[in-house]
């Protein structure tokens, strides 16, 4: 099959996977079986950091949904074709190791947690928004929100004496923020070709964001608003460790927000009230 | 421009214009995540209010502001 020539943006794009890829393969790979001290599960932790370990598993296993979104959305670009391919890799081994401590450590049982994933699969992760870039834009601000949570239940897995736990939420945060990063490189790119078209996406997925747990997971509210009591993503948070760095990274203004935000705004009202009515 | 003594008419009709909901009721004590603001209609109430002023909070002071008081007087301050 004849394809056009490659695209600046294309070849923008393939190196910054590529940058990421050789970075991923020389220094950030960690292994499932020879990485994770499972020797070191501590059996008699609290039942609110199983809990809090099964929650942040069951996001993870809506997997197939986000790949197959994510990999379809995206396929005429090259470069971010694989990233999808190799981000579901990396994806895939968070849900098998909080699995793999949720059985160890004797707060659930194989059957229970197989049930689970039955539970899980009933239902159906749909992409929350429809373009390539906007997605690109939910990914910043998704990836980035959850290496911010991760890391503040690192530190509820150390206070639980868990140092199994703790280096599982080690390796996961450290894939988040790499995944935050290349999303940010990307969306560079994608600045200086449309910056216009960019801040009204990038509003638009502020103003639109939600976790991708909520409606699926089952128990969703009890179980956030648990988490929330051990290092959840309250208001201030979001602003501090999300929001602003965010825009920091891409050398946004919060004013050159403005314009943008304040439609994204209207239009997230405008649907509200036309959800009420 | 607007009254630079009390900002707080000023907070509510930027917060209608955001929420479009009214804020009649709220004083300088309100807690605004208590007034169901969220953190980016409280970023675009922040940043609408410095356009009106020409001003910019730091970033670092956004997150000491915890009630429309606080907001307020941070603008009042840099106002003069």
């Amino acid at each position: 099959m004849t394809q056009g020539p490659v695209t600046r943006i294309e070849e923008q794009l393939y190196r910054i996977y590529m940058e990421f890829f050789e970075t991923a393969e020389r220094e950030r790979r960690w292994s499932l079986f020879n990485d994770i001290p499972w020797d070191k599960v501590n059996p008699s932790c609290s039942d609110d950091l199983a809990l809090c370990a099964e929650t942040f598993a069951s996001v993870e296993m809506y997997l197939p949904d986000y790949v197959a979104s994510g990999i379809n959305v995206v396929r005429p670009w090259f470069g971010r074709a694989w990233w999808q391919a190799n981000w579901g890799y990396e994806e895939s081994k968070h849900s098998l190791a909080l699995g793999e401590w949720l059985t160890r450590s004797g707060k659930r049982t194989k059957d229970q947690w197989f049930d689970h994933y039955n539970v899980i699969a009933e239902k159906q992760w749909e992409a929350p928004f429809k373009t390539a870039r906007q997605m690109t834009l939910y990914g910043v601000v998704q990836e980035q929100a959850t290496f911010v949570i991760y890391v503040k239940h690192r530190d509820f897995a150390k206070r639980e004496g868990d140092e199994c736990l703790y280096t599982i939420y080690d390796f996961i945060a450290r894939d988040e923020v790499a995944h935050t990063r290349f999303y940010q490189q990307v969306v560079k790119v994608l600045l200086a070709e449309d910056r216009e078209g960019t801040l009204a996406d990038l509003a638009k997925v502020f103003a639109e964001f939600r976790m991708p747990g909520v409606d699926l997971v089952p128990d969703y509210d009890e179980r956030i608003l648990q988490m929330r009591g051990q290092g959840g993503v309250d208001r201030d948070l979001f602003i501090r460790k999300v929001y602003l760095p965010v825009l920091k990274y891409l050398d946004i203004s919060r004013h050159e927000m403005l314009a943008a935000q304040r439609r994204a705004l209207q239009e997230r009202q405008d649907a509200r009230e036309n959800a009420a009515e | 421009m607007s009254d630079t003594k009390d900002l707080l008419p000023l907070f509510k009709s930027v917060a209608e214009r955001v929420d479009r909901r009214s804020f009649e009721t709220v004083t300088r004590e309100s807690v605004i995540t208590d007034l169901g603001i969220d953190s980016l209609s409280m970023m675009q109430i922040v940043g609408e209010m410095e356009t009106e002023f020409s001003i910019q909070i730091p970033d670092e002071d956004l997150v000491e502001i915890v009630t429309v008081g606080d907001l307020c007087s941070k603008v009042e301050r840099r106002v003069g």
